[in-house]
């Protein structure tokens, strides 16, 4: 698949003399849209490097109740690093909910790669009675706000010890159906001819899944992995309701409250933290995150 | 004398801070064992550089006496000093002085223990050098709070210490500071208790001296012995759980009370907005709602901020009314029964109240009149917030929104709005400044519920005519500051705060069982002991008992009793103070304060979801930002989506 | 082109013989799991949808009689479905736009970047933003002030439903982008050369290749946005709180408030007809797909 985009690449190119005013115009307007969707996050750049009485001359209006409108330019007056600062050496649980963080989202993806792969596997190479029905129940659970399931899950969760534990929150996110789904689709790709002389040549089913499927199938593994930190990473109902500890909590929920003008450069900065992982494994995994939305949405 | 110390050998020594025209200066005496006084020759460096004003930094705050020739002096900012007692020389300077903390400083054997919220220091008192910091102990002096009292036994190798949580023990360079008494256990963590000095007698035997606000005696001063009992279990095996949305000190300290009659009880209290950990109510009560479902939840609720009334109507709460059947007319019977429904059934009582009341001179408020007759009257309100003044007027007039069928009544609301506006007048936008907003933030961080609309912070704006009226909540009486204010001005009266509900009460502390509860009897019992005069007198200022002679205890200002002297009341302006004498509260009085108790009717609408929408909206429309009808259209349209549910 | 057709015919009789419990056997360390995490507690929704809330007695269908009268759960199905069609539509459109423009130039993967940024931003640092652009007093009225328009207090009127909108196609764009593509990645590009050849233009090689053949990308862009239409909830109760504006209320706050008022029997009812809903529009849009490829 790839190579066949890049011929096509090479196509274009050669047609680039073309380019009509119209299509400049919607140009334009893209990349004008692309800053804007980029401005909530140089907002919070900014604002973490802004001292307090910067921050407060600004966003007074909103936060103190002044009059006038909050103001925000792109780039602080006077730069400091005074938050970070604040946040590193003068809030130790800020470390404790980083780790509990690091703790919940790569429990979920380890586990999501052990078990999820193989029932996409499963449902992507197998027949089996009732598999469709069993493959729309998993959709059906992966639509289901968490809202609907939440006291119910508290329950099962108690009757196994896991509440006020990472383990209950970990444990429900390793058998979400969502990775299924996805990697289901991507599995459907590898051509079974490749599957069939595999097995000519004497392998194993699970030698099929080990050495073929795995390594054809990784790119929508990792994809699939990119999602499920992102989405794990930024989690909120779900340590809300079942953990109680303070010590437990992760980073998602952690927003000091804003209302206070002390405490909003901190909000700031802890958000561009909290950011920053995200954005370290989203770069990081873009290319395969690509394909892995591709394979949801290419055709057999 | 402002302090003194006594060394191991018996030796006194004493400061005492003189104030002379030219500043402070601390005077050190030493007394020797047979009682003769020497002054010491000894000058308290002054501080370089700018002083602060008003920060006062040449005076003596703490003294200490560990060995029997030299002598522990901290100053104003912190710094101490380690003096010879028999030349006066300073023999070393502890620089503890920093911007953001003072340290705490204590001396057992030859350390010198110093500590702030987030770390502990030892220094060798011999050498003057600071001794590598332990983690162990750094770790316990922030898990357990502040030391109030150190002692050793084996002189310095390890410490006993005093904090929140009980008494703790450390030996030095070890890996865990023990815990040796639980303070919830007994009278240790009470919240009125404040330990001042630790003696160590043996290891199983122990002397605390503290001040305890609610002691029997007229300073609270008191000297307790605890021993080591090998009978009590270290932790009982019963545990009673209490839940709060906010924390109660008066239910901390009953709870002390609680558990030295009952043993074998432990009274697990969590209050879930006490910690700052920018968990919403909402969000609490969600959690709450699951552990009650899974039966994991607490057995006593303090339901103080909860939707109370949904709580009843979907059975979360046990009946009550049993253990109010024999009470024989010792409670206010229209307070106690604020919850009572057409069945007899009380799920939810209240231990406490406030009264919303108002004070002011007779050209803005006339005692007895009506919310119209004030309402059109100019300048009441000048100089308040938009938002304390909605605020504190929901209490009177939301109980009067509610139509029979529980929607609200816009019309009611419309008219709240437009006359509140009317008398509020137009809003002046630079009479609030960071500060005030910023003390504001400060104070309602959480753990208090109505830190703004309670009646005492405004009295002394009434009295110097920073403002015109002064109301809010009323919860506990202060007779002679009453009366002082109301000669200050023309015809002072005070009464309760007019509205469009009539005698309206605001029922507070007000206690449930759970319906879930494995130990409903345990649970009764606490209850019960809540509303048992004993428990009633405690004061800590959050609303009136509801039991008859524990209310007369606490607004008789009987602690007054054969005292002379004058009690006097400043502000920031140095020529506005206000004196009045202490003395007990006039009989005829106490009998118009319990008659008027007698009088409430209507218990204020307590719905936190009409009142976050009603004080929001509101706020704008003080603030001109919205018609009156557009804020009523606001919200009702919250609260019918509310009530629809 | 024979081998092939002769490797398929191994096949089906392999499937033949082994359509048996054995593919169930990679299911099985999932589907235990799914039990017991999903299906486990949604047993325990389905009953309550008969009982009562805390006495847990049987009252029949009542409880889904109460929750179809119930105004509130009314407005929030009226809101939920609105925000779907709208969004939902319009995501995909824009999407599809951008998505053709990207795909044939070279600064495309970098733009493209920059609109899935936003998937790894965590919902409170957004919520953090949107109260400070959104407030009465916030920085949209600080711009539109300087433009001389007076503006208004967006979360708290009818705008917060654009406001949501904005957002749930703020986060997702880059999502459906990059779907989109996909299915233009699919597209052979001998079929365009051939219909060059035939003399098409720009525009005719748009509605008659392009889109045809994108149709079947259609469902699963489909299925994903919808799933993601379900996360804006985290961003309008951060911002707005419990009981936002009546234009976004979702029935996720109607979900959350009944829970937190203990009224469990309403909750699993609504709950039971919500999943109920689900699946019809995931059978109907199954059969719309397997009919058009």
């Amino acid at each position: 698949m790839k190579k066949y985009c890049k011929q096509y690449r090479i196509k274009i190119k050669g047609r680039r003399a073309a380019v009509r005013p119209g299509r400049m115009i919607l140009w334009l307007f893209l990349a004008a849209l692309a800053l804007i969707v980029l401005y909530p996050i140089v907002f919070l750049i900014s604002g973490s490097l802004m001292g307090n009485d910067e921050l407060k001359s600004y966003l007074g209006a909103v936060i103190l109740g002044k009059n006038g409108y909050a103001q925000f330019p792109p780039l602080p007056m006077f730069p400091t690093l005074q938050h970070y600062v604040e946040l590193f050496l003068d809030s130790p649980e800020f470390f404790v909910m980083f780790w509990n963080s690091m703790k919940i989202t790569f429990g979920v993806l380890i586990g999501q790669f052990i078990v999820g792969t193989m029932a996409a596997w499963g449902f992507a190479k197998y027949d089996f009675p009732w598999k469709k029905g069993f493959f729309l129940l998993y959709m059906i659970l992966m639509l289901l706000p968490f809202q609907v399931l939440m006291l119910s899950d508290y329950l099962v969760l108690d009757f196994f010890g896991l509440t006020d534990s990472l383990w209950g929150i970990i444990l429900p996110g390793v058998f979400s159906t969502f990775p299924v789904f996805i990697m289901y689709r991507f599995f459907t790709e590898i051509p079974d001819s490749l599957i069939e002389s595999a097995k000519l040549d004497g392998a194993k089913e699970w030698q099929l899944f080990l050495y073929l499927a795995l390594p054809i199938g990784s790119s929508g593994i990792i994809a699939c992995m990119v999602l499920g930190f992102l989405e794990y990473w930024s989690l909120i109902e779900q340590p809300m309701t079942f953990l109680k500890d303070k010590s437990l909590f992760p980073l998602s929920i952690f927003l000091p409250d804003i209302t206070s003008i002390d405490k909003s450069g901190i909000a700031f900065a802890a958000s561009v933290v909290t950011f920053l992982p995200a954005i370290l494994v989203f770069l990081g995994g873009q290319d395969y995150l690509e394909q892995g939305i591709m394979a949801g949405a290419v055709k057999e | 004398m402002d302090y003194a110390a006594i060394s191991p050998g018996g030796q006194v020594i004493c400061a005492y801070n003189e104030i002379l025209s030219d500043g402070i200066h601390p005077v050190l005496y030493l007394l020797d064992k047979d009682g003769k006084a020497n002054k010491m020759s000894f000058e308290l460096p002054k501080e370089e550089g700018e002083q602060e004003a008003g920060q006062l930094s040449n005076i003596v705050t703490k003294l200490l006496f560990p060995g029997n020739d030299w002598a522990l002096l901290q100053d104003g900012p912190g710094k101490v000093y380690q003096i010879n007692v028999s030349d006066g020389s300073v023999k070393h300077i502890y620089e503890l002085d920093s911007d953001t903390s003072v340290f705490e400083i204590h001396a057992v054997g030859n350390t010198l223990i110093a500590q702030d919220e987030t770390q502990v220091l030892c220094y060798d008192l011999q050498t003057g050098e600071q001794k590598p910091s332990d983690e162990a102990l750094n770790q316990g002096g922030s898990e357990n709070g502040l030391f109030s009292a150190v002692d050793t036994l084996d002189s310095g190798e390890s410490i006993y210490n005093l904090s929140r949580g009980g008494l703790y023990h450390y030996k030095f360079g070890g890996s865990v500071m023990e815990q040796l008494i639980d303070g919830n256990m007994n009278s240790l963590g009470a919240p009125a208790f404040y330990p001042i000095a630790l003696a160590m007698i043996d290891e199983q035997n122990l002397l605390v001296a503290a001040n305890d606000t609610n002691a029997s005696s007229a300073t609270g001063v008191c000297v307790l012995k605890y021993s080591y009992s090998a009978d009590t279990p270290a932790k009982p095996d019963k545990e009673l759980k209490l839940y709060s949305l906010y924390d109660n000190k008066e239910i901390r300290q009953s709870i002390s009370r609680f558990q030295k009659e009952h043993v074998d009880v432990y009274v697990n209290y969590q209050a879930a907005l006490s910690e700052e950990n920018g968990m919403t109510v909402s969000d609490a009560l969600k959690l709450l709602t699951t552990e009650i479902m899974a039966g994991n939840g607490p057995d006593v609720l303090l339901l103080d901020g909860m939707p109370v009334e949904t709580y009843i109507e979907k059975g979360v709460l046990k009946d009550l009314s049993a253990l109010f059947k024999e009470s024989g007319g010792s409670y206010f019977e229209n307070i106690l029964n604020a919850y009572k429904d057409e069945n007899g059934q009380m799920c939810a009582v209240p231990a406490r109240f406030k009264i919303p009341m108002m004070q002011a001179g007779s050209a803005y408020f006339t005692p007895g009149e009506d919310f119209n007759t004030f309402m059109e009257r100019k300048d009441t309100m000048a100089n308040m917030q938009p938002k304390t003044v909605v605020e504190k007027f929901w209490y009177t007039c939301g109980a009067a929104w509610q139509k029979e069928d529980k929607t609200l009544d816009e019309a009611k609301i419309t008219e709240f709005l437009a006359k509140l506006k009317n008398a509020y007048g137009e809003y002046d936008s630079s009479q609030q400044d960071d500060g005030m907003q910023m003390s504001v933030t400060m104070e309602g961080a959480g753990t208090e519920v109505e830190e703004d609309t309670g009646f005492s912070q405004g009295e002394f704006n009434l009295a110097y005519g920073k403002c015109n009226t002064n109301f809010g909540l009323y919860k506990s009486m202060d007779y002679g500051m009453q009366q002082a204010v109301n000669e200050k001005l023309e015809n002072g009266s005070i009464d309760l705060m007019p509205g469009q509900a009539d005698h309206v009460f605001v029922p507070f502390m007000v206690m449930g069982i759970s319906s879930k509860s494995a130990q409903p009897e345990m649970a009764e019992e606490f209850v019960k002991y809540l509303f048992s005069q004993g428990a009633q007198k405690i004061s800590q200022f959050g609303g009136f008992p509801v039991e008859r002679e524990a209310f007369l205890s606490v607004i008789d200002g009987h602690q007054y009793e054969g005292k002379e002297d004058l009690i006097a009341v400043g502000g920031s302006d140095l020529d506005e103070t206000l004196s009045y004498p202490m003395e007990p509260t006039p009989k005829e009085e106490i009998a118009k304060l319990t008659e008027l108790v007698e009088s409430l009717t209507t218990p204020a609408l307590q719905d936190d979801v009409i009142k976050e929408a009603a004080v929001e909206e509101g706020e704008k429309v003080l603030k001109g930002e919205q018609s009156p009808e557009e804020g009523a259209a606001a919200i009702i349209q919250k609260v019918n989506l509310y009530l629809a549910e | 082109m024979q081998r092939i057709s002769k490797k398929v015919f191994v096949k089906r009789q392999k499937n033949k013989t082994h359509k048996n419990m054995r593919g169930f056997l990679w299911i099985l360390p999932s589907f235990l799991g799914v039990m017991v995490f999903y299906l486990l507690p949604y047993a325990d929704v389905v009953r309550r949808s008969f009982l009562g809330a805390v006495d847990n007695r049987f009252v029949g269908l009542l409880n889904y009689k109460t929750v179809l009268e119930n105004t509130a759960f009314r407005l929030a199905v009226k809101n939920t479905l609105l925000f779907t069609l709208v969004c939902i539509p319009v995501l995909i459109i824009v999407a599809l736009l951008c998505a053709v423009t990207l795909y044939k130039s070279k600064y495309g993967r970098s733009i493209k970047s920059a609109f899935l940024m936003p998937m790894a931003l965590p919902a409170v640092s957004v919520a953090l933003v949107w109260r400070l652009l959104f407030h009465s007093q916030g920085l949209v009225n600080h711009w539109l002030s300087g433009l001389n328009i007076v503006g208004s207090d967006w979360m708290n009127s009818g705008s917060a439903f654009w406001i949501l909108f904005i957002s749930y196609i703020w986060k997702n764009l880059g999502y459906d982008i990059v779907l989109w593509m996909a299915g233009l990645a699919g597209i052979s590009s001998n079929i365009y050369e051939a219909a060059r050849v035939d003399g098409a233009g720009e525009r005719q090689c748009f509605f008659y290749i392009t889109l045809p053949n994108l149709k079947s990308s259609l469902y699963t862009i489909t299925v994903l946005s919808f799933l993601n239409s379900f996360k804006v909830f985290r961003e309008a109760y951060l911002v707005a709180g419990d009981y936002p504006h009546e234009s976004i209320y979702m029935m996720q706050h109607l979900f959350n408030n009944w829970f937190r008022a203990f009224s469990f029997d309403k909750m699993a009812a609504a709950a039971v007809m919500e999943s109920a809903v689900l699946l019809a529009l995931i059978m109907l849009l199954q059969k719309a797909w397997d009919s058009k490829a």
